[in-house]
């Protein structure tokens, strides 16, 4: 079978999952105990980013595989080629965000606040204004949609054209494939810095004071960990429904292999960026991981153990890698651990941004979301973000670990990426006919 | 002293005549001593249903002893034998372990298996290992049977499975 068929069975689980996210989302924006919606929206930041970083990684592979040459993954490349139309999705979601720090709908981002490169102003912050050239709502809004778009519009889907073109078009001197490694040789350094800047803006500006060198880098593995993981149990799965019976376990064992090595890949960049700064041991940048060690000890440590200890020993051995049962248990495990990962990234900055909005706000206009940082008295509003601070110490749900609703939303998330993923997939052949790898992927052997 | 072997060996052009003649021989029951090639041939293990290497066991257990020898050590030194505060960081300070005790999980692990591997395979320095052609290391593909104690009937047998399976040449060693 060479024909996908996006059945009602598995429409009816995607829309399902979809329900069960709106609900989850539903009640998470009506129950939210903490101030501007805080956990709804973190929420749909986190899931946002997680689900569109796996398709942008997942035609960055595409591009990186096709310049150096590689065959094996040519009979799925399919799938890949699904992920990343799921970009178009993504933009729009992020456009959402976009739109809330214009709207004044959440205040996950210290630096979108009134007043916050205004001398003088309550709200004035010499930090975040002297990054104010790169951290406001246009550049956020724009180089969000630049970027995404150029991704998605100038290079996934004319990759993909190409791609079905090659299907009946094909010519034996593969022109299409040449189109298509130009494409690829462009979109691989552009999406490298790109992305960079775009993890920076969308995660990292959470804890607007904190950077980090590392920190594009170590979102990056944690996004190619998740869509490798995603595209083994996918994989499994349809190969359960009798499609793709020429990905044989020696395909598997070397996306597999892929899992062991770039978990191994994050915690090497986790450890360096957390090494570096409790060497160095300065205030504004040890408060990141204090905050996080000591606040969100299970989410700090279980995040170790998920994605670093257990898919190392798991996975070490050969014959793990080609079992489909031990495949599919640790690559929903790294799956959940990176999305683990993403939360403990997003959580706390934005519990205490909004803690601290919140403590500007209630003193000032007496309602805390009209308010949102405006105009209040400069000494007790920083009185009131301390107590504030003092609060968010303690235990919040949907921040200190993640609750029921969190993975409801994760749930509605992944039902509508996989509803993405299976609507492209029906519509072209499941293996690319005349791509001139497609015999070394058919006779792979590791 | 190790008895001597009289070797019967053919040599082929191609991996691919390697392969079926390979196959061919487990089919007829030949009993084939060793297969050398110019380069690894994917499926070749499979195919002489050789067992997995044990090679890497040997490796984790030599990279947790290195692990283990690493980062006690250090907490030896820094906890009782010379305690110095650096940066005014705890005696104790175990991110500052990590880099050293990974260095010597891959050093411990690599020399392990190194040393493992050429005991195994009795490789050494001194040792001289009999070829059987100097060509098994470029561009051709040999089968080799022991041949000690064979019947005349069974090795004309063995010449002319080589005969049929298209062997370029056939030659005798003893070694």
């Amino acid at each position: 079978m060479n024909q996908f068929t996006f059945e009602g069975k598995q429409k009816t689980f995607c829309l399902a999952l979809i329900g069960v996210g709106l609900l989850c989302m539903g009640l998470t924006f009506f129950m939210d105990e903490t101030p501007f919606h805080t956990r709804f929206w973190s929420n749909f930041l986190h899931n946002s980013v997680f689900f569109t970083g796996i398709s942008l990684v997942a035609m960055f592979t595409l591009a990186a595989f096709l310049t150096a040459y590689t065959g094996w993954h040519i009979q799925f490349k399919r799938l890949w080629e699904s992920f990343s139309m799921f970009m178009g999705v993504g933009l729009i979601l992020m456009m959402i965000v976009a739109a809330g720090i214009w709207m004044h709908w959440h205040h996950l981002y210290h630096w979108a606040a009134d007043g916050i490169t205004e001398v003088g102003h309550a709200n004035y912050d010499s930090v975040i204004a002297g990054k104010s050239s790169f951290l406001n709502k246009s550049w956020y809004t724009f180089g969000t949609l630049i970027f995404v778009g150029i991704w998605f519009f100038v290079f996934a889907v004319p990759f993909r054209k190409l791609s079905i073109a090659e299907d009946s078009e094909g010519t034996s001197d593969n022109a299409h494939h040449g189109k298509m490694r130009i494409l690829a040789a462009g979109f691989v350094p552009i999406a490298a810095f790109t992305s960079c800047a775009l993890i920076w803006q969308w995660i990292m500006s959470i804890d607007a004071h904190w950077y980090s060198t590392m920190f594009a880098w170590y979102t990056s593995a944690s996004w190619f960990v998740s869509f490798m993981a995603l595209s083994i149990m996918l994989l499994i799965y349809l190969k359960s429904k009798g499609y793709y019976e020429q990905v044989t376990a020696e395909h598997l064992h070397d996306m597999g292999k892929y899992v062991f090595g770039f978990s191994i890949f994050w915690t090497y960049l986790w450890f360096s960026q957390f090494m570096l700064i409790w060497y160095a041991n300065i205030g504004e940048e040890t408060v990141y991981f204090h905050t996080r060690m000591n606040e969100f000890p299970v989410l700090f440590y279980g995040n170790l153990i998920i994605n670093f200890a257990l898919p190392f020993l798991i996975l070490m051995r050969n014959s793990t890698k080609r079992k489909y049962g031990t495949l599919l248990f640790t690559c929903g495990l790294v799956l959940f651990g990176h999305w683990w990962d993403f939360f403990l990234m997003i959580k706390p900055g934005a519990l205490h941004t909004a803690m601290e909005a919140a403590g500007h706000g209630a003193h000032g206009a007496g309602h805390a979301v009209e308010a949102a940082g405006h105009g209040a008295a400069h000494g007790h509003g920083l009185e009131h973000a301390v107590e504030h601070a003092e609060h968010a110490t303690g235990f919040v749900t949907g921040f200190t670990l993640p609750g029921i609703l969190e993975l409801g939303t994760f749930a509605g998330f992944l039902g509508l990426f996989l509803f993405v993923v299976f609507t492209v997939l029906g519509k072209a052949a499941l293996s690319p006919k005349n791509d001139p790898y497609l015999a070394e992927s058919l006779h792979h052997h590791t | 002293m190790k008895e001597n072997k009289d070797v019967l060996f053919g040599l082929y052009d191609d991996e691919e005549i390697l392969m079926s003649a390979i196959k061919k021989a487990n089919a007829d029951h030949l009993d084939i001593m060793d297969v050398y090639t110019p380069f690894p041939v994917h499926g070749l293990d499979d195919v002489m249903g050789l067992e997995e290497s044990r090679l890497h066991i040997a490796g984790f257990i030599y990279g947790a002893i290195g692990t283990l020898t690493a980062f006690c050590f250090m907490t030896w030194v820094f906890t009782r034998d010379w305690p110095i505060i650096f940066g005014g960081k705890p005696y104790w300070s175990v991110p500052a372990f990590i880099p050293i005790t990974f260095e010597l999980t891959v050093l411990f692990s690599a020399i392990g298996m190194v040393v493992t591997f050429y005991t195994v395979c009795g490789l050494g320095p001194g040792v001289v290992n009999p070829i059987l052609d100097d060509r098994i290391t470029d561009d051709k593909f040999c089968i080799a049977f022991n041949t000690n104690g064979y019947s005349a009937d069974k090795i004309s047998k063995i010449k002319s499975f080589f005969s049929n399976t298209g062997a370029s040449e056939v030659h005798t060693k003893v070694i």
